[in-house]
C-alpha cells in the first residue's frame, strides 16, 4: 500500500472560503458525513488572518449552512466549524472514496490544496490521479511512502482539537520545535542546549515547558492523578 | 532481471548500495543511466565496485540534453528493463520520499505499469511492463 501526497488547485469548499473578504490562512477537512439529498456534513478547522464572527461568515457563504462554530483556543484566529453544504463542495473527497482511495488529510493553503491519501499500488495511484486530474486539472505528486497499515481516514486533526486549551502557545512551540529538530528521535538528533538556543530561552525554561507538556499529555491520556 | 539505476548525482552512494544490497541479485545486468548534468560516474563506480563486490555486469549510459520521461522510457524499452531504480534525494516534512518531475512523469506514464517499492534511499519500479 502506498501513501501519497499531492497538490491540486483549490476546489470545492476551500475555494468558497478563500473567496470571502476575510483572509483565510488555511482550511482543513477533519471529517465528512454524506447526508441524503446530495448534501454533506463537513467538520473543518479554518484559520483566518483575524477574528471573524459566525454572522459575517454566514453572509458570505450563501449556500453553506453553519451548524456550529467554536474557537480553537490554542492557535489564534482558528475555528472549528461544522457545516452542511452541497456534496460537490467535497468533490476531491468524493473522488478519492469513489475510487477506493483512503483520504487522510485535505488541507488548503492559499494557492493549492494538499491531499494525503492511501492507494493500493502503482496502478491504483495512476487511476486515482487520472480521475482527479480530469475533474480538477493538473495534479502535482509531492511525495510517497510505503505503508503496511491503511491508517485512519481524515480526522488527523482530532488530537489537536482534544489538546485545545490543554497546552499553551509557548508549550506548543517548544514541543513542535523539539519534535521538528529531532529531539524525540533515538538517537537524539539535537541537544536540549541547541533547542534552547533556537528558541532563545534558557535550558531550565525549556526543561520546565517540556515537562508541563508531558504532564498535560499524561493527564489527557490517563486522567487526573489521584 | 535487467535494472536501470538512474543517477542524478555523484553523491548517490547510499542509493546505489541499497539497490545492490537489497534489490539487485548477482549476475543481473545493470545499466547506470546518468543525467546529462553529471559528467563522470568514475568515482561513484570505483567506490561501489559493482563487478567485484556484487558480481554484476554493468554499462554506463547518459540521458540526452533536454531529456524527458520519453527518453527514459525509450531507453528502458531498448534494454528491456524489468526495473528502474531512482534515488530519494529529499523527504517531505512528514517523511515521504519527495517526488521530482521525472519521477512524477514516470509514475503517471500511461505506457508503464508494474509495482513500486519505496525504500530508505531508493524508489524501485519493479516488474515493468510497457504498453506499445
Amino acid at each position: 500500500m502506498l501513501r501519497i501526497e499531492f497538490q491540486i488547485r483549490p476546489a470545492g469548499i476551500s475555494s468558497k472560503f478563500f473567496a470571502i473578504d476575510e483572509q483565510v490562512t488555511s482550511l482543513e477537512i477533519d471529517n465528512a458525513l454524506p447526508v441524503t439529498g446530495g448534501s454533506v456534513f463537513l467538520s473543518l478547522t479554518v484559520q483566518f488572518a483575524a477574528d471573524i464572527s459566525e454572522e459575517s461568515l454566514s453572509s458570505q457563504l450563501p449556500n453553506v449552512r453553519i451548524m456550529d462554530m467554536s474557537e480553537a483556543g490554542v492557535t489564534q484566529h482558528t475555528y472549528y466549524l461544522n457545516i452542511l453544504t452541497d456534496l460537490s463542495d467535497a468533490s476531491v473527497l468524493s473522488l478519492l472514496t469513489e475510487n477506493r482511495a483512503i483520504p487522510h488529510r485535505i488541507v488548503c493553503q492559499h494557492s493549492y490544496l494538499e491531499v494525503v491519501a492511501s492507494v493500493c499500488d502503482w496502478n491504483h495511484l495512476k487511476e486515482v490521479a487520472g480521475t482527479i486530474e480530469d475533474e480538477h486539472g493538473p495534479l502535482e505528486l509531492v511525495g510517497t511512502t510505503q505503508t503496511e497499515s491503511i491508517g485512519f481516514p481524515l480526522g488527523g486533526n482530532k488530537i489537536k482539537q482534544s489538546m485545545s486549551g490543554k497546552l499553551s502557545d509557548k508549550q506548543l512551540e517548544v514541543l513542535e520545535t523539539a519534535y521538528r529538530m529531532g529531539y524525540f528521535k533515538v538517537p537524539q538528533e539535537v541537544t536540549a542546549e541547541e533547542i534552547s538556543k533556537e528558541l532563545d530561552i534558557s535550558r531550565s525554561t525549556l526543561s520546565e515547558r517540556l515537562r508541563r507538556v508531558e504532564h498535560n499529555l499524561c493527564a489527557l491520556l490517563f486522567g487526573p492523578r489521584t | 532481471m535487467t535494472t536501470i539505476l538512474l543517477i542524478k548525482s555523484v553523491d548517490q552512494q547510499r542509493t546505489v548500495r541499497e539497490a545492490f544490497d537489497s534489490i539487485i541479485d548477482a549476475d543481473e545486468p545493470v545499466h547506470f543511466l546518468r543525467l546529462p548534468t553529471i559528467r563522470c560516474l568514475g568515482p561513484l563506480i570505483q567506490e561501489i565496485n559493482p563487478m567485484i563486490e556484487y558480481g554484476v555486469e554493468y554499462t554506463i549510459n547518459c540521458l540526452p540534453e533536454g531529456y524527458d520521461v520519453a527518453d527514459l522510457v525509450e531507453f528502458a524499452v531498448e534494454v528491456d528493463a524489468d526495473r528502474i531504480c531512482i534515488g530519494i534525494s529529499d523527504r517531505t516534512v512528514t517523511g515521504k520520499a519527495r517526488i521530482d518531475d521525472l519521477m512524477e512523469s514516470l509514475l503517471l506514464d500511461e505506457k508503464l505499469s508494474g509495482d513500486i517499492i519505496v525504500g530508505e534511499d531508493i524508489i524501485a519500479l519493479e516488474e515493468l511492463e510497457y504498453e506499445t
